[in-house]
This record gives structure tokens, sequence and C-alpha cells, in this order.
């Protein structure tokens, strides 16, 4: 197998079909979400769900779930809503819109498990940067979320290589930018960078979906690489995982990326990272209620 | 943390209320976690005001403000504090309560050393259960390891140490009959395995697991017995420390740390923390769990 150079993987991107149109209703509803909560007009925000059929019959399927209802569930947007919480609104948001990225034949891994480990990872980038003080959480949660979409370029452009890479990654429970390297010859890290310069995401978006596996080789936005490094390997060992679970010990600490952003964000020293830990294991299961409620709807839809 | 180790309870009663839990519960909470290291995240107050409910039935105290001053005012606060860990920590101690440690012994830990047979002398490994109460947690690693010796461990030894305060746990742990509720965790190919019927609903300790497990009287606060722990490759000491004031924790941590191999392991409780109160460990996270790891020479950073 001879490995692609990154002007072929860059060729072969381009080349994807348009993915489907996202709601209208996101954009303006992420933004609305994105100011201090007491800002935000729950109205506002009841108003742009309600617009959306799709969103707004999410947000009160998962209000009425288990998980979040009350002794009497909410039957209103208005009440789903309220019940929510602002953060969890946002977070069926994308996954509803997300979900629908690729149509469910062309995912070589399990969807569910994808947008699990992003979503998670969105969060885990939003916790850490709060944490630390760092100067923009909500772009954190952004780059978590699109980390690693170099998994849908591979789903679309790279079929045939990509098969092999997932299942060897599950079989031998191993990361996935390993079983990539092994079998492709080279990872979701080149073709998200490929995807994401189409699009013309920022700069620092394209370092961190370049290099949140090779983090010192980042060319800009080192410590957000180096969050969004350390908050995937947490995912990962947080069950927030693609599925399966890598059995390895990670010392956080020692890796290169704590370095990068010690030295940016020194307050880093002094997070307790068991507490933040035991904090982070209650909302993998609210997380994963999410994914999996908007993926069996979609499933139901269908 | 939580992976499907959590008692049928706890489920019902999340989603039962839904009712703000009183904040007063989160200055406990923080209380609890600066004295003990026990950390009860948002989503499982319920179970810390569960316990407090208890204590002040027990007090004749009416509201959770007024049981604030029974854990903060100097004469009885110490005594009490440890009546509410008391209540917390109840029904921990059975059979395979954290399946995530078990799997980090098993899938890593055990992995790790027989990858470095060539370095060791002897081929043997050595599990210390510090404060193992009435056996459930050293039957467990010994069943644990009993897995593994056709496999990982074929050709090796097997060892654990299990050491309590009390006379009466020991002569109880080494009796080694428990009844349904300790091994509620305890899958059903175990109990037939490992266990023999006793009885009504009882079930005996194989002499196959007894023979791994020494029990040894053993006081924690005993500075020139605890220097004959050696050689150790893991230490489990779960919802022990956190009775000790932190002056004794950091010595006893430091037992620890000198008891150990380089490169061996420490677990504590599934909620637990060592933070600030030893610099010398490296918290590390395994899939679901973390720990606390003695660097190995070879690292050298010590």
């Amino acid at each position: 197998v001879t490995t692609p150079t990154s002007a072929q993987i860059g060729d072969r991107v381009k080349r994807i079909e348009t993915v489907p149109a996202i709601p209208a209703v996101l954009l303006p509803l992420l933004e609305l979400l994105k100011m201090p909560a007491d800002q935000v007009s729950i109205d506002e925000v009841v108003r742009l769900v309600a617009h959306d059929k799709a969103i707004a019959a999410q947000c009160l399927r998962v209000a009425r779930s288990a998980l979040f209802a009350r002794a009497r569930p909410p039957e209103s947007i208005q009440g789903a809503v309220i019940s929510l919480g602002l953060r969890r609104v946002e977070d069926i948001l994308l996954t509803c819109c997300l979900g629908q990225v690729l149509p469910a034949n062309e995912w070589l891994l399990d969807p569910a498990a994808f947008w699990t480990h992003s979503l998670g990872c969105a969060m885990v980038c939003r916790k850490f940067a709060e944490r630390i003080a760092a100067a923009d959480a909500e772009k954190a949660y952004t780059v978590g979320l699109l980390h690693d979409i170099g998994f849908l370029a591979n789903c679309l452009a790279f079929t045939k290589e990509f098969g092999p890479a997932v299942e060897r990654a599950t079989r031998e429970q191993i990361p996935f930018d390993e079983a990539e390297r092994a079998t492709m010859g080279f990872t979701h890290c080149d073709t998200g960078r490929a995807l994401a310069e189409q699009w013309n995401f920022p700069d620092d978006v394209i370092q961190v979906i370049a290099h949140h596996h090779t983090v010192k080789g980042s060319e800009t936005a080192h410590s957000l690489v180096a969050l969004v490094h350390l908050s995937d390997l947490l995912c990962r060992m947080c069950g927030l995982g693609y599925g399966y679970c890598e059995p390895r010990g990670v010392d956080l600490m020692d890796d290169a990326a704590w370095a990068i952003l010690l030295k940016e964000y020194p307050s880093l020293d002094g997070v307790d990272l068991a507490r933040f830990t035991f904090e982070l294991d209650e909302s993998v299961e609210g997380i994963r209620d999410v994914v999996s409620s908007a993926f069996s709807s979609a499933a139901m839809r269908s | 943390m939580t992976v499907g180790t959590q008692p049928e309870s706890a489920k019902i009663a999340t989603d039962g209320s839904g009712e703000p839990v009183d904040p007063i519960f989160l200055q406990i909470r923080d209380l609890v976690y600066r004295t003990s290291g026990i950390f009860q995240p948002e989503g499982k107050l319920y179970l810390l005001a569960g316990g407090c409910a208890r204590r002040m039935k027990e007090l004749g105290v009416r509201t959770p403000r007024e049981y604030w001053g029974n854990l903060t005012v100097q004469a009885a606060r110490d005594g009490e504090i440890r009546e509410l860990l008391n209540e917390i920590t109840i029904g921990e101690t059975c059979l395979f309560r954290s399946q995530p440690q078990v799997d980090a012994l098993r899938k890593v830990i055990v992995k790790g050393l027989v990858a470095e047979e060539v370095r060791r002398a002897v081929k043997r490994v050595r599990i210390w259960s510090a404060g193992c109460s009435t056996g459930e947690e050293p039957y467990t690693l010994a069943i644990s390891l009993l897995e593994e010796s056709e496999g990982l461990l074929k050709g090796w030894k097997a060892e654990i140490v299990a050491t309590d305060l009390n006379d009466r746990s020991i002569e109880t742990a080494k009796a080694g009959i428990y009844g349904e509720y300790a091994l509620r965790f305890t899958s059903d190919y175990f109990k037939q395995k490992y266990f023999v019927p006793a009885g009504e609903k009882k079930f005996h300790v194989s002499d196959e697991v007894k023979k791994l497990v020494t029990f040894r009287r053993l006081n924690l606060q005993d500075n020139s017995k605890i220097l004959f722990m050696k050689g150790m490759d893991a230490i489990f000491c779960c919802n022990v420390l956190i009775y000790f004031d932190s002056v004794s924790k950091a010595r006893v941590i430091k037992h620890f740390f000198s008891s150990l191999n380089f490169g061996g392991y420490l677990f504590l409780g599934t909620s637990e923390s060592l933070f600030q109160l030893n610099d010398q460990f490296h918290l590390v996270h395994f899939p679901g769990t973390i720990a606390y790891w003695k660097p190995s020479l070879k690292a050298g950073r010590l």
C-alpha cells in the first residue's frame, strides 16, 4: 500500500459530495446559547426550538425520558427547555443536526459512539477551560466537538482504507490513530485537516483537527490543541470513547500536552484532577442518554 | 466511577423526585471532601442527603442546617463526621464492588508485569489489601488473579496480603462465608467456579481462592509494623483513609509509597482522592477508574 501525499488526500476530500445542509435555526440558537446564562431569553430559545419540528420533538422526548422527567413530565416546548436546562438543549441540538450529516449506510464506525465521543469531548473541553480560566471556554467546546471530523472524511472519501482500520482498532482495543497509521499510513487528522481547510475553518480549529494526536506538531494555537488532546484522552478513559475501552493507564500530567497547557495557564497546577474526573463521571450518562435517544428516534423516523 | 456497579436503588432515586437538593448539602459535600477525600458529585448528592437524614433522625435534629452545626461545632464534630462517613460508604463492602478496578488490575497491571518479567528475579505478583474488613476485597482480587492463572500468569505465583485492624473482621474474613447481598455483583460463573454453597443462601469461598490470601492484623498507624510490608505490585485501600486526619493520612500514604515496587499502583475507594496529600504518586487514569502510580525507575521522574 502506498501512502497518499497530503495533496492526494486533499484531492480526494475535495471530491466529497456536499454534506446535507444544517437546519436554519442551528446557528442562531447556538449564538443565543453562547451568551451568559442570565442574559439568555428563554422565550427566544423556545421560539427557535419550536421552529424546527425535529429539534422540538427531540427536546420534548429527552425531557420526558426517565433521566429528566419529574413527577409530571413537561408537555410544552417551554416546559421541556426549562427542565432540560440550556446546556442540555445545546447538546440535543447538535446531536440532532450532526446525526444527519451522513446517511446511515455511509458510516463505517458506530455513529452513536462517534457523537457520544464528540459531544463528550466538547463538554470536557469546556469544563477544563472553565477550570483553568482559559479565555474562551465556548471556543474550546466548539473545537472539542469538531476535533474528530476527519472520521467523517474517512467514511466519505476513504471507504476502502478506513474499514480495516476501524476493525483493527476495535479488535485490538488500541487508539484509532495507531490503527489508522498501521493500516492506512495516514490518520483522521490528515483527512480532517483537508476537510477543515476546504470548509475554510479558522486556523485554530484546523490546528486542533490536525494535531490533537501530535500536540508538539501544532504550528499555532498550542494550548488549545493541548487542551483538546487531554480532554480527548480523559473522555476515552471515562467511558466516552469509541464504544470500546483501551486497556491502559494514562498519566495526563506526564503528557507533553500538560506541560504546554501549564505554561500558558499556571492555574492548571492547582486543578484537582481526581475531583474533576468524579464530576465528569456523572455527566457521562447524561451525554450517552442524549445521543442514544437522538439515534433511536432517527431509527424510528427512517 | 459508574460502570455497571450502581445499585438499583440509586437509579430509582435519581429519576424519582427530581427535586432540587438543599444547597447546604453542597457545603456538607465539600466538608466531607476536605476531611475525608470522599467526593459526591451533584447527581449523587441524594446519597449524601439520605445519609444525613438517617443521622438527623438518630440525633433528633430537624433541619439540614441544624445538622451542619453538629458537623462543625468543635466538641462532637469529629465523631459525627465519622458517623456520617459510615452512612455514606454503607453497602460498599461486597465482592466485585468496582469492576473497573478489577479490569485495570487484570488487563493493564498484570499484563504490564508479565511483559517486564525478564527484569524480575521471581515470577511473583504481590498485592496488599489494606483495611480488608471482612474479606470481600482480597477474595475479589484473588479470584481475578486466579482467572489469569492459566493465561497471563501461567507459571507465576500470586499472593494477596490482607490486613485489618479489627480482629473480629479478620475472623469473619478467614471464614469466607458470604450471603447473596455481598455477592450481588458477583457473576454466576464466578459463584459456581469459586464458591461452595454453605447452607441457606450462603456461599463459602473455595480453598483454591483462600490459598492465595494471607490475613493479618495490622494497624496502619503502627509505623514500625507497617515497615515490613514490602515488595507490593499493587495496594488496594478503599474507604479506610477517609477516617484518618490529614497528618496520619499523609504518613500512611508515604508508607504505601515505600511498600510498593517501582511502577506499582495504589487504588483507593471509587470516589476517594489523594488531592494535596502526596506529591510522589502520579494520578493515572484507567478505563472507568483512577489509581496512583509509583513511577518506575525507568521513567526517571522520582
